[in-house]
């Protein structure tokens, strides 16, 4: 890692001359690409999943094309209304999501306003060539453009904000404080990358490296995904272990422990491989390659480096039962549901069904959350230990009795929450369709939820001629307003679904 | 035999009622200097610690005091009410579940001028008691008075995973009261033994059912324990639920959720059994009974039964009442969940790698937070119980030398196999060791499925220096 920087000093030396030659005052040569951006988007009470209400916050996108803003995904989610100034003041403009992918952590946004964009400039993006020593980020401050001087310190890979993709992110050291809203951190007129964080002195930024080839298939009008390794590894330091696997000569590669277990999804990897080369690259036993250009890097960061996505075949070579081998593996894309417990479901409503008084919805982070910032320890320990299972054929999602709430025709059940259903009718139970496909066969005239082995109840029982009847009731008495949102419906509750800029520039 | 035993200490309460005029007298200070095993690096001891706390003489030279007082004793040191002079004591029996413990000692001039106290009934709620004992190590004997505010089933801090019936008082019960009796009338009604930090005015006493159930199971010179009927018992009160269950009537009758398997009740009562009356005790809809004037879990009566003994219940089948005679049995298999005492961890060093049993007293040592492991100590008995290992074996640390220094693990690792053959104990894992024959041993963790291997010769080789750097003088304890 030491090496690779400082070639990269070495490098830069010339630029950075040029650069200060060039400076002029307060950031002048970054007005007219900073942009502020306000966020106003619906968020869910996952405790009463039909309740909704707005959150707004602030970020900042970059002018990098013709009516194009860089920024970072974070935020976007279940936007209602976006919000453009330029100049740190004045005026708001309705802008629009152009493109954006949860995963890489990008978005591009618009504006249908002329008048908005005169006066505004891209900035380019940079290129190796950039000046490690001399990055500065800018940024809005009560209507004055404000930078603050940051070092380059390294290439490290890192997970995406709200992803467990991980690709390589360019990290500085500065004292600026309160970053991680899309800042743009630039080396003269070019853009070096966009900040999504700070911890302790050092910064992480998605960097250009990542954001070129992204920009460039969005041009072109493709949708790339983000491709991943859906196997896992352990580093293999141990040389027994090596020995024990058949490898001759120095120590290398790292080895797969778990391989998915999905339908239509036939591995080409094997439990006990050992991975050697990914793409030509050598793996050491840390799971690393050496990078000419950006030093040590995880196996991981090969899924998106150059430009790569989902789809893509990567050369793999192993060593399997003591021979060498390659094998040609093709990238799934990063989807949220390749877990058990899906991270995020974005730009949908929560989805629910009540029945009865009985609420159902899908185990998801999104609702574990619930549980505030701790959630990771304070949520029930059943619904949170199936986080680290993957999504198989045979359980590919779970559904979770939440609550009851309070009927005489759930009489003696209200104590009942948080446990997953196992049955309902007699019919296994995987999603919400299910249960409604269930519930149409009652038995003997009622209806039965098993709940999982090992729940405080494992079932309960009730009047099945009379439960829609009470569905009505709770849904009256309790202010609900439907008794279930199923993904793709149109949503209730007279919020807009369209951005309103785009009604408003449409005029 | 229980209810014979019972009517004789009836008996003795009448005798002696008229005797105890200063119970002070048969109280006794306690102090205890245990010495924990290290759960981690198991050969190892903790420091010792004194401890003190408060017991009472009881018929037949014995006394009573709680087992948190003794438990891990090395030196059990009794003094006498008023009396400077150390007595050494020593466990006779123990019971960790209910938190009960009987010493004796061995001295008979111990016992000169001291009359045991009688047990006496359980106290009603709002009458006075009062506690005797040595609150915060002083040398004075201590009384304070209270009310008895309530009576229900509470959890025993002691054990960790064990509710019985207990007495909740407003007088103040404070660390050195534990063991000491609760007194009224001139009888005991009740142990001192818990608090719930935080809660002002409420301490906690265990009962004369508890403390009599205690007494008659060590008649025979052994401790069984307190067995369970082996069912969860849910509300029924659902109409839709009753209707199904052709309930017989509308108040009386909880269901049975589940049957734990290898229990007494395994053939004897199923899922869905409505459960009416145990003994002469009608059972509510939501699974409690009025026991002397208390609306408690149904479970008071089924830990009145000893080992063995039938509990009769009336059940509704099928449309049909039903009459079973329950077998109540003491259940060991979950003590891996509470608090262990007194029992040396087992453990197996081989090559720097140290393995033991999973359980409450590691995880707590060890501070570990892997789910995999709390989900395989509390949660995979009851979800899964068809894949439950009879002693799930821990990596619980690795010593490190040349032979393991290279491992990607450094402990707190589940024990899938070792060399292919899957752990089941800890006897498994030395087994597994001694009938290697490859050049590598290899060690396979559950959960995401990681393996480390270990060259087998130069970890037989190491075996010796290893255990003599570490100070283990013994590779295993089984």
């Amino acid at each position: 890692m030491k090496k690779s920087i400082l070639i990269l000093a070495a490098l830069l030396l010339t630029p950075a001359l040029a650069a200060f030659g060039q400076a002029r005052p307060n950031g002048d040569k970054w007005k007219a690409s900073v942009i502020d951006i306000e966020i106003t988007g619906k968020s869910y009470d996952y405790i009463q999943p039909w309740s909704k209400s707005t959150r707004t916050l602030r970020k900042i996108g970059t002018v990098v094309g013709e009516r194009e803003i860089l920024t970072t995904a974070l935020g976007l989610n279940d936007n209602i209304l976006i919000r453009l100034q330029k100049g740190g003041r004045g005026r708001w403009f309705n802008g629009e999501v152009k493109w954006l992918d949860y995963h890489a952590n990008l978005a591009l946004i618009s504006s249908d306003s002329d008048s908005f964009w005169e006066g505004l400039n891209p900035l380019e993006l940079a290129d190796k060539d950039f000046n490690a020593e001399g990055l500065k980020i800018a940024r809005w401050r009560s209507g004055k453009m404000e930078t603050r001087s940051a070092e380059f310190y390294e290439w490290r890979d890192r997970l995406s904000q709200q992803s467990f993709l991980s690709y390589m992110h360019l990290r500085a050291n500065t004292e600026a404080d309160g970053l991680g809203a899309a800042e743009p951190l630039v080396d003269g007129e070019k853009l070096v990358g966009i900040i999504t964080g700070k911890g302790g002195d050092t910064l992480s930024a998605i960097p250009y490296t990542f954001i070129g080839p992204a920009l460039k298939a969005v041009r072109a009008g493709e949708s790339p995904k983000c491709g991943i390794f859906d196997f896992t590894w352990q580093p293999t330091r141990n040389p027994d272990t090596l020995e024990y696997l058949g490898l001759k000569g120095e120590p290398r590669g790292v080895t797969v422990i778990k391989v998915p277990e999905k339908k239509g999804r036939k591995s080409v990897l094997k439990v006990r491989d050992l991975i050697l080369e990914v793409d030509g690259h050598k793996i050491d036993n840390e799971g690393e390659y050496e990078d000419p250009v950006y030093g040590h890097l995880t196996i991981e960061n090969l899924t998106t480096a150059n430009g790569r996505r989902a789809g893509d075949k990567v050369k793999i070579r192993i060593l399997r039962k003591g021979k060498e081998m390659e094998v040609t593996y093709t990238m799934p894309a990063a989807d949220y549901e390749l877990d058990l417990v899906p991270d995020h479901i974005f730009d949908q409503e929560p989805e629910y069904l009540m029945k009865a008084g009985l609420l159902f919805q899908p185990l998801t982070e999104d609702f574990l959350r619930r549980w505030g910032s701790s959630w990771t320890t304070r949520a029930p320990f059943r619904l949170k230990y199936f986080r680290s299972k993957e999504s198989t054929e045979k359980t590919p999602s779970l559904v979770v009795l939440t609550v009851v709430i309070p009927d005489p025709i759930n009489l003696g059940y209200e104590a009942i929450r948080y446990q997953v259903v196992d049955k309902l009718n007699g019919k296994k139970i995987h999603t919400l369709k299910d249960l409604v496909a269930a519930f149409r066969e009652p038995q003997d005239g009622f209806h039965i939820v098993e709940l999982m082995k090992g729940s405080t109840a494992q079932r309960l029982v009730i009047d099945a001629e009379r439960a829609d009847d009470a569905t009505q009731r709770v849904l009256a008495r309790y202010g609900i307003p439907k008794d279930h949102y199923f993904k793709g419906e149109p949503t209730g509750g007279g919020l807009m679904r369209r951005p309103v800029g785009r009604r408003r520039g449409g005029d | 035999m229980p209810k014979r035993t019972l009517s004789l200490l009836l008996f003795w309460t009448l005798v002696f009622s008229g005797y105890s005029a200063e119970p002070e007298k048969s109280v006794v200070q306690i102090t205890n200097y245990s010495q924990t095993p290290n759960w981690v690096q198991p050969w190892r001891f903790n420091r010792v610690g004194a401890g003190s706390g408060t017991g009472f003489l009881i018929e037949g030279r014995k006394i009573m005091t709680n087992a948190h007082v003794v438990s891990w004793g090395k030196e059990i040191l009794v003094k006498r009410y008023q009396d400077p002079k150390p007595w050494r004591a020593r466990v006779k029996y123990i019971s960790h579940e209910a938190d009960l413990a009987i010493l004796e000692i061995e001295d008979e001039r111990f016992f000169e001028g001291m009359e045991p106290l009688a047990i006496g009934d359980l106290p009603y709620v709002r009458s006075t008691v009062t506690t005797y004992g040595y609150p915060a190590g002083g040398q004075q004997i201590s009384y304070t008075r209270g009310v008895v505010s309530r009576i229900e089933m509470h959890s025993y801090v002691h054990p960790g995973n064990r509710a019985f019936l207990t007495v909740q008082t407003d007088a103040a019960i404070n660390p050195g009261n534990s063991g000491g009796p609760v007194i009224q009338d001139g009888l005991v009604v009740g142990v001192a033994f818990q608090g719930i930090p935080g809660l002002e005015n409420a301490g906690f006493f265990i009962p004369p059912s508890v403390i009599n159930h205690f007494l008659e199971d060590i008649e025979d010179g052994e401790y069984d324990g307190f067995p369970l009927a082996g069912v969860q018992i849910q509300p029924l009160q659902n109409p839709a639920y009753r209707r199904m269950l052709k309930a017989p009537n509308d108040s009386v009758g909880a269901r049975i959720d589940t049957v734990l398997p290898k229990s007494g009740a395994t053939k004897l009562l199923q899922e869905d059994d409505i459960i009416l009356k145990v003994k002469d005790y009608e059972v509510g809809t939501d699974g409690t009974v009025i026991y002397r004037g208390n609306r408690l879990g149904v479970s008071v009566i089924f830990q009145e039964a000893q080992d063995g003994e039938s509990v009769p219940m009336t059940v509704w089948r099928d449309g049909k009442e039903l009459q079973v005679d329950v077998p109540m049995r003491v259940f060991h298999e979950d003590k891996r969940t509470g608090n262990q005492y007194d029992v040396l961890p087992r453990y197996f060093v081989h090559g720097g790698l140290v393995f033991t049993p999973l359980s409450l007293d590691y995880l707590r040592s060890a501070r570990a937070s892997s789910e995999e492991l709390i989900y395989e100590l509390n949660y995979r008995r009851r979800e899964k119980p068809d894949s439950m290992r009879e002693e799930p074996i821990v990596l619980a640390s690795v010593l490190q030398h040349e032979v393991n220094a290279n491992m990607g693990v450094r402990g707190q690792l589940l024990v899938n196999k070792i060399n292919g053959v899957q752990i089941d104990k800890l006897e498994d894992v030395i087994k597994a060791f001694d009938e290697a024959k490859g050049d590598k041993h290899v060690i396979e963790f559950m959960g995401e499925g990681s393996f480390e291997c270990l060259d087998r010769e130069a970890a037989t080789k190491a075996h010796e220096e290893i255990l003599a750097t570490y100070g283990i003088s013994e590779d295993r304890r089984l």
